[in-house]
């Protein structure tokens, strides 16, 4: 499911840069917060964009906002989209 | 998240095998005089309380979870003639939540509670604003087997983003009936009474829906992300059914969140808005209180003529007007803590500042949402351990349970005007110095309570911070007013029960036993009937008044209470206590603010005392022990003072933490705690003060 090329440009969601959109590949860790999040649509597949960066970060995802700490932000892992590459349409 | 249920990956079917028209959905089959059972359930800030609300109104009752102590409310409606019982399920997002409160509105879902039979259908409540989210709970509930009505709330606010969506389609795609409405102006509200009416009518049809399974479990097992699968559907329909991807969004909470979540503004803003609240708490709860006051002098007064003067008329007013006087007197303050912050949850701002001070909080061990009842406890204790259920997380709900009483409750202020006019009566600024000193005194100390418990009993740091930060909305009266009402009953009854009873134990204990009255009353009283023979009588009135300060004195010195104030002595009296500040911590287990009353009879200026406290005050301040020496010194002030700042001295919390806790254990740990933080905190001001200060 995930491409080939993907692993070089995965990132952590604190790292990512307000305005920046990327799509979660994959969510380290299976704690109860980390359930939260998924819960909250940050799951395998979901695009997120930063709205503020620091810690707690604020990222949209759909069309909602959620406050997340950093140190949760650091295991879910993202794949950025570049000019003319949506990770949205990689093929699944 | 043990409780997984096996189908995950059947909903992406749903999307295909629903398309069957909801018409064919089986109507239950109650016998037309049989209650219907429906469960509200949505996720949290999708307005399922403002349904809620407007489909039961003030018929609905709270009550608990059977075997838990979490609250649910249960609302009766007559839709048509028909007695429908709605049940307001915990807001959640997942059925497969793990936090204690979800997972009771999951299990109740499932029937799974014990005692309580499933419901008979499931209203869905969906935020039509943000469809992708929401679908993702009502796919999990139409995998139920349950019928399912689906209220598509807050249309209004999605047609000023210019979302549109497709009820009809939503339908088919459901194979659910599906109703938009306004939750808040009250539209479509008819449409989904009807449609919830149908629900209860004889079925025309029989066939239950099928319910989804034809895909393999995949739950937790199949290494995927089993929220992915069903998130990717929610997506799917929501782009079949709306607009969502090309509307344009209202930029107002964007804007918003630009100031208020911004550190440091966020932070000033926040500051902001508690400060109001608390003048708010404290300023206009000031008439209301005033008028409680007066109501139960007025009852009490009332009381006095109608009951002649003996042991019944002092337990009624005494005993019981004076204590129920004490509690009430704090609802006002109550209701409106309850009700502005519930106004601010409405907004969408509490989750902004849960956002912005979680870096604070987390420091202590604690997350963001822990300001809410550590701020809260500046007006009452009680609430504010209520006001503790926001907190997910058990261990962080606890730590904040814990230190919130030590927290300066209005209670104290009594206790802290007293000391303050003791030790500068004639400086305004010192005595404004001081009594701030009391309340970061008790906020320091909660600090550092938290701080210790995170590293020896409950060790670790607070849950990280995962919250949603709802668009900003106008608050809705009617929920807050509800929401106000619901509180202050609790209150009234906790506090009020506790009270009651402690009130009369306390009052028997300084009641009983009997002792005749001083010699020096005797001799008072019978000058005072000769100087009405004579025609003195504003005379003689003085004299009966002073002997009846020198009877109450007296009878409390040798009641239980008296005793017990004398066998504390040795106890305290390291803290530059003597017997009677004893008799004065005894009768806070009422009240704290009992105290002062206490005083006021115990050093001989009668119950008057506490309407004239300069007169107290000053007494007070020339109380002499028996070999002369003063009683209210610097140092025993400073003790005093204290001691009152971190007491555990109010049963009633205690009964509040017993109840939320579910168990005896971590009360008595609080009281424990606090008493002998404060016993030793008051040992080392007296013993330092009075080296030092004369």
């Amino acid at each position: 499911m995930v491409p080939d090329s993907a692993h070089s440009t995965e990132i952590p969601l604190h790292r990512l840069q307000p305005g920046q959109c990327a799509v979660v590949r994959r969510v380290d860790s299976d704690g109860d917060e980390v359930q939260r999040l998924k819960m909250l649509g940050v799951c395998v597949g979901r695009r997120v964009e930063v709205v503020r960066a620091g810690d707690p970060l604020i990222i949209r995802i759909f069309s909602s906002r959620i406050g997340i700490s950093a140190s949760l932000a650091s295991q879910v892992w993202l794949e950025l989209c570049t000019p003319g590459h949506c990770a949205m349409k990689t093929p699944s | 998240m043990k409780d997984v249920s096996p189908n995950h990956g059947g909903v992406i079917s749903a999307g295909v095998s629903r398309q069957r028209n909801y018409k064919s959905l089986p109507s239950l089959r109650p016998a037309p005089d049989q209650i219907l059972t429906l469960a509200l359930v949505g996720n949290p800030n999708a307005g399922k309380t403002t349904l809620f609300n407007a489909l039961t109104g003030l018929r609905a009752k709270t009550a608990n979870f059977p075997g838990t102590t979490y609250e649910q409310k249960i609302g009766r409606a007559q839709f048509d003639g028909r007695e429908i019982v709605i049940i307001d399920l915990p807001g959640l997002y997942s059925l497969e939540s793990a936090a204690p409160e979800e997972k009771l509105a999951s299990d109740t879902l499932h029937g799974r509670l014990p005692g309580r039979s499933k419901p008979d259908a499931a209203l869905v409540i969906l935020d039509a604003t943000n469809l992708e989210r929401n679908l993702f709970l009502a796919s999990q509930v139409l995998e139920l087997d349950l019928p399912v009505i689906v209220a598509l709330n807050m249309m209004d606010m999605a047609l000023n983003d210019g979302i549109h969506i497709d009820i009809d389609r939503m339908r088919t795609e459901l194979s659910c009936p599906v109703v938009p409405i306004s939750a808040r102006t009250g539209k479509g509200l008819a449409d989904l009474r009807r449609e919830i009416t149908r629900l209860a009518e004889p079925a025309k049809v029989t066939d239950l829906p099928a319910v989804i399974r034809d895909k393999p479990d995949c739950g937790m097992g199949c290494g995927g992300c089993p929220f992915q699968a069903r998130y990717e559907w929610t997506e799917a329909l929501s782009g079949k059914v709306s607009n969502v991807a090309a509307a344009r969004r209202s930029q107002r909470t964007e804007k918003l969140d630009e100031i208020l979540t911004q550190p440091a503004i966020g932070l000033v803003v926040f500051a902001g808005v508690m400060l109001s609240l608390f003048t708010l708490i404290f300023w206009a709860a000031k008439i209301p209180m005033d008028l409680i006051n007066r109501l139960f002098e007025v009852m009490g007064g009332g009381i006095n003529a109608l009951v002649p003067a003996g042991d019944l008329q002092s337990l009624l007013v005494d005993g019981v007007v004076g204590g129920l006087g004490g509690v009430l007197v704090f609802l006002p303050q109550i209701c409106i803590l309850f009700f502005v912050l519930s106004l601010l949850e409405d907004t969408g701002y509490m989750a902004r500042a849960a956002l912005v001070t979680d870096k604070l909080m987390r420091r202590l061990g604690l997350p963001g949402k822990a300001f809410v009842p550590l701020l809260s406890a500046h007006a009452c204790a009680i609430p504010a351990i209520m006001s503790a259920r926001i907190i997910e997380n058990w261990r962080d709900r606890l730590v904040t349970i814990l230190v919130t009483p030590l927290m300066s409750c209005s209670a104290r202020i009594p206790i802290y005007a007293m000391v303050t006019a003791l030790l500068f009566p004639h400086s305004p600024f010192k005595a404004a110095m001081l009594f701030a000193g009391a309340y970061a005194t008790g906020i320091i100390f909660a600090m550092a309570v938290a701080l210790v418990l995170r590293r020896t009993i409950l060790p670790g740091g607070s849950q990280p911070l995962v919250i949603e930060l709802p668009p900003y909305r106008l608050p809705g009266w009617r929920t807050a007013l509800l929401h106000t009402f619901d509180r202050a009953k609790i209150f009234v009854q906790q506090a009020g029960t506790v009270i009651l009873v402690i009130s009369l134990v306390l009052w028997t204990l300084s009641h009983y036993p009997k002792s005749a009255a001083p010699e020096r009353a005797v001799a008072l009283t019978t000058q005072a009937a000769q100087l009405d023979k004579s025609g003195q009588t504003t005379q003689a009135e003085q004299m009966r008044v002073a002997a009846d300060r020198l009877t109450a004195q007296s009878s409390l010195e040798h009641s239980y209470a008296g005793r017990i104030g004398h066998v504390l002595e040795p106890a305290i009296r390291p803290l530059g206590f003597d017997w009677q500040i004893g008799i004065g911590i005894l009768s806070s287990f009422a009240a704290r603010e009992a105290v002062v009353s206490t005083l006021s009879i115990v050093y001989g200026l009668g119950e008057s005392g506490e309407d004239h406290p300069n007169s107290l005050y000053d007494t007070l301040q020339h109380a002499v022990r028996s070999d002369g020496t003063a009683v209210f010194t610097t140092a025993t002030c400073a003790s005093l003072l204290v001691f009152y700042i971190l007491a555990a001295q109010c049963l009633s919390t205690s009964a509040v933490v017993r109840r939320e806790t579910r168990s005896l254990k971590w009360p008595i740990f609080q009281i424990v705690y606090m008493t002998g933080l404060a016993y030793f905190a008051a040992l080392v001001v007296f013993q330092v003060v009075s080296r030092f200060v004369q």
